[in-house]
């Protein structure tokens, strides 16, 4: 019998949440869907693995940002971004941001997980922080 | 035996000799100093494995404590029940709560190439004991078959290990793992004494990962283990394909795993991007030692399922196979409701 209430009590937490969540998802969806492009499609315009870096000409200014480190704000999010579907996306559905903190010990336990590299732990906190 | 034992040693001179070169290199300054959060997942689970329906509870915390720049504690515990049908009573009955501290574990970012770990940890044999197990994670409830190859008694190892992942090239990255795991007799955080590494290349632009693992048991029959993972996911697709194959002398054994998101679909698109179809075929074939964690008989099984993500951490998930063996084929048919939580334990960091 208690453990029938508890079965009940579980059940009722798990309705109140999928409710809860349900009730959050319209103004979420929004930017959930924003930040899914249907596969295939550029992710963002500063996309630097979908161009020939040596050949073009906005490649190889990207190159030579990436060497001197002063990649742009709008660049190293996208390389953010791309590094995210890489890695992440292998085993993760794309979430909503973290708060800054929360993400930085997230990224940690996850370097240690998924064996991030340093350059991947630095990009992806960027982009799911900012 | 002294071979094995020589390259051993050999291998954990050359990690301190990594280490001693890795304190030279500042840590990664991070804008954002890590605060201890508590994520994890609860999950309600039905089984109805050969008609007989059974209900699982299942609650997964997960504690990470970051300590200074370098320095981690993580530790993910499971409390789990299983509510069954008894016969002459009505509704389900469980029994007590299984609790399990499913790894504990200091880890020390060394430097870019390495970070240590101590403690207990998942062992790392192929990709699904320690990327997919959690519920939550997982794209078809039920486990693999040779989801218990090498993985030790309580699918974890008490040791250390040594591990890390880099740009080996700008076309690829390699990963790697090396660990050592001692006996612990003590239920349930029980594990065998066996040594083990594995090795991945991940090809970022193909999003093309394979790797192989392997592992030598130093106590009973003193076999060596081995396995091969793949994971894919073409950039033109919304499809992920997982492939996992271990043997060992108790056992071997293959799935494959293909998930397609309807993303592509020109009509209810909100609804299609949330839906995942999923199927998984695996064959298990008996080895010459035994093992009760394992089939007893040559076992194939295929199933097929469907995903609906209401957000990144809430997931319903169902799906129906079938088990084919000698000792008879049943059906397999699992229905849930996954949620993962994250709570900070401390200021986030957000702006006020």
């Amino acid at each position: 019998m208690k453990r029938n209430c508890m079965m009940l009590c579980c059940l009722a937490a798990m309705t109140l949440l999928v409710g809860k969540t349900l009730g959050q998802e319209r103004p979420k969806s929004e930017t959930f869907s924003k930040a899914t492009p249907p596969a295939g499609a550029p992710l963002l315009t500063g996309n630097s693995k979908s161009t020939d870096e040596s050949t073009s000409p906005q490649g190889a200014d990207r190159t030579e940002q990436a060497r001197r480190g002063t990649k742009s704000e709008p660049s190293e999010r996208a390389e953010g971004e791309q590094r995210f579907r890489e890695n992440c996306g292998r085993c993760h559905q794309p979430p909503h941001k973290f708060p800054p903190r929360v993400m930085a010990a997230a990224i940690r336990h996850m370097r240690v997980r998924a064996l991030l590299t340093d350059e991947d732990m630095r990009l992806i906190l960027n982009y799911m922080t900012r | 035996m002294v071979r094995f034992e020589t390259l051993m040693g050999l291998a954990v001179v050359g990690a301190f000799f990594i280490v001693s070169a890795g304190f030279a290199q500042e840590a990664n300054d991070q804008d954002a100093k890590p605060i201890p959060i508590l994520q994890g997942s609860v999950a309600l689970i039905s089984d109805f494995t050969g008609g007989q329906p059974d209900i699982h509870p299942i609650a997964t915390p997960v504690v990470l404590l970051p300590i200074g720049q370098r320095w981690l504690f993580e530790t993910r515990a499971t409390f789990e029940n299983d509510f069954v049908e008894v016969p002459g009573r009505s509704g389900f009955h469980g029994g007590p709560v299984q609790k399990e501290v499913e790894y504990a574990q200091l880890d020390f970012v060394a430097n870019k190439f390495m970070t240590i770990s101590a403690g207990r940890f998942l062992t790392p044999f192929g990709i699904f004991n320690e990327r997919l197990y959690p519920a939550w994670i997982r794209n078809l409830q039920s486990d693999p078959l040779i989801l218990p190859i090498g993985i030790g008694p309580s699918n974890a190892s008490t040791g250390a290990m040594v591990r890390g992942g880099f740009q080996a090239r700008p076309q690829f990255d390699i990963n790697y793992t090396v660990y050592f795991s001692t006996v612990v007799t003590t239920t349930p955080v029980d594990s065998d004494r066996f040594a083990g590494g594995r090795t991945g290349i991940f090809v970022p632009k193909a999003r093309l990962e394979v790797g192989a693992s392997f592992q030598h048991l130093l106590q009973q029959e003193r076999s060596n283990l081995f396995g091969f993972h793949a994971i894919w996911q073409p950039t033109a697709l919304p499809l992920d394909l997982r492939w996992e194959y271990a043997r060992s002398k108790r056992g071997s054994g293959y799935w494959l795993e293909p998930a397609y998101k309807l993303s592509q679909l020109p009509f209810l698109q909100n609804e299609m991007r949330r839906t995942q179809l999923v199927a998984r075929y695996q064959e298990f074939f008996t080895g010459p030692a035994v093992s009760d964690s394992l089939p007893p008989v040559h076992t194939k099984q295929f199933e097929f399922g469907a995903n609906y993500y209401f957000m990144d951490g809430l997931k319903f998930a169902t799906n129906y196979g079938r088990q084919f063996s000698s000792l008879g084929n049943v059906n397999v048919w699992t229905l849930g409701l996954t949620y993962r939580f994250v709570v900070p334990l401390g200021p986030d960091g957000s702006p006020k």
